[in-house]
């Protein structure tokens, strides 16, 4: 939130004095500031990403009384918008300062993708060698079929052949674990 | 709600925010819990009936010079607390200079009276109702201010609510003042800063829960 700190405070200080259209001005450039935020420190939720920064901006219009002027916007917003990004968390549910939060945050992250990781690397060794290499390299790396075609010298529609019948083959482990 | 809408309603009908108006509601919240209390002990405990002789007198002013500058100092960083970037506060340890100031005051009054007094100095007549009246005469002055916070924005909630409590507690413990006549510093010292310090935990406990926004 460190662009377009002078012309920010400007609208905030207008606003403050009563002029509408200046305040409209900042929670609109607002807008774009708050969604970056929030998608930094919390990707994949879009809808609650938008409740956050709507419930922002009414916490920066409700609360503008709280603003000293002659103190940097930025750091205003940014302790609103923290304080509001917590309050989520504590909605849900969870009840912890702000840096063990933080923690706790990152550490599930990690550890749900290295649940994912080992699901992906088990049942991978339940099928061919040659098709669980082609679905790695298509699937998870993101190659082309081309691409992957040259990595594991194997003619294109080999590899779609393998890529076609690991899925297959996964599919009926994954319903047949599932039973 | 579409966000777009939300920021044309939003705008709509902005009224202008007066210069200072934190430090103006702060000061309303805290007059009108303020006359509350003192409404509660002229109708309850009475005014000293030698008030005005008494104020004329240094241990008066001892007193008061200790609960009103914990007043003023918990004042201001509930002020500051009222925001979200609230700064530090770790020039709060000025708190500890008329704590100890009187202390030493209390010290040199024990040290020019006979041992055998002591106990009944420190006591007075009323050590067993001072501490909960302080604290009870906060709970209006704590209300005034939780009135204020409802339009500010602290994100340090416990400490807030601490600061809140000292500053109630402080105020109340001026205004018992009016009404107490105990005239030594030990007994000021511990019975005062007791209920002011009762008033300052239920602040930091109840803080997280009331100051929510």
């Amino acid at each position: 939130m460190q662009a377009n700190e002078d012309q920010l405070r400007s609208w905030m200080v207008r606003g403050l004095g009563g002029d509408a259209a200046a305040h409209a001005q900042l929670l609109r450039a607002l807008l774009p500031l708050l969604r970056g935020f929030y998608r930094r420190r919390m990707t994949g939720q879009e809808d609650v990403i938008e409740d956050l920064v709507q419930e922002t901006l009414i916490a920066v219009h409700e609360k503008r009384m709280t603003y000293d002027p002659v103190r940097p916007l930025s750091a205003w917003l940014h302790a609103i918008a923290r304080y509001k990004m917590v309050d989520s968390f504590r909605r849900g549910g969870r009840t912890c300062g702000f840096d063990e939060m933080e923690g706790a945050i990152f550490a599930d992250d990690r550890a749900d993708e290295n649940d994912a990781r080992t699901d992906i690397d088990r049942l991978l060794a339940t099928i061919p060698e040659k098709q669980a290499r082609v679905i790695r390299s298509t699937r998870i790396e993101g190659l082309s079929t081309a691409e992957a075609a040259i990595r594991h010298s194997i003619g294109e529609s080999d590899v779609k052949v393998s890529v076609h019948r690991g899925l297959k083959a996964l599919a009926t482990r994954v319903k047949d674990s599932m039973k | 709600m579409n966000t777009d809408e939300l920021i044309k309603a939003l705008a709509q009908d902005l009224k202008p925010v007066r210069r200072h108006a934190l430090g103006r509601r702060m000061c309303l919240g805290l007059v009108l819990g303020s006359l509350a209390s003192l409404f509660l002990i002229g109708r309850m405990l009475g005014f000293r009936p030698d008030l005005w002789i008494a104020m004329q007198g240094a241990t008066f002013w001892m007193k008061w010079t200790y609960t009103i500058s914990l007043a003023a100092c918990a004042t201001a960083a509930t002020a500051k607390l009222a925001r979200p970037d609230s700064g530090s506060l770790a020039w709060l340890w000025i708190l500890a200079i008329p704590v100890a100031g009187l202390g030493i005051i209390s010290i040199n009054e024990l040290a020019h009276t006979p041992p055998g007094d002591w106990l009944k100095m420190w006591l007075g007549a009323s050590w067993r109702v001072c501490s909960s009246l302080v604290f009870l005469l906060s709970v209006p002055i704590f209300a005034g201010l939780l009135w204020a916070f409802r339009r500010m924005a602290p994100t340090r909630l416990r400490a807030a609510g601490a600061t809140a409590g000292l500053t109630a507690g402080a105020w109340s413990a001026t205004l018992y003042c009016l009404h107490c006549p105990e005239v030594s510093a030990i007994f000021v010292l511990t019975w005062y800063s007791l209920g002011i310090a009762f008033a300052a935990m239920l602040g930091a406990l109840l803080g997280p829960r009331l100051l929510r926004w």
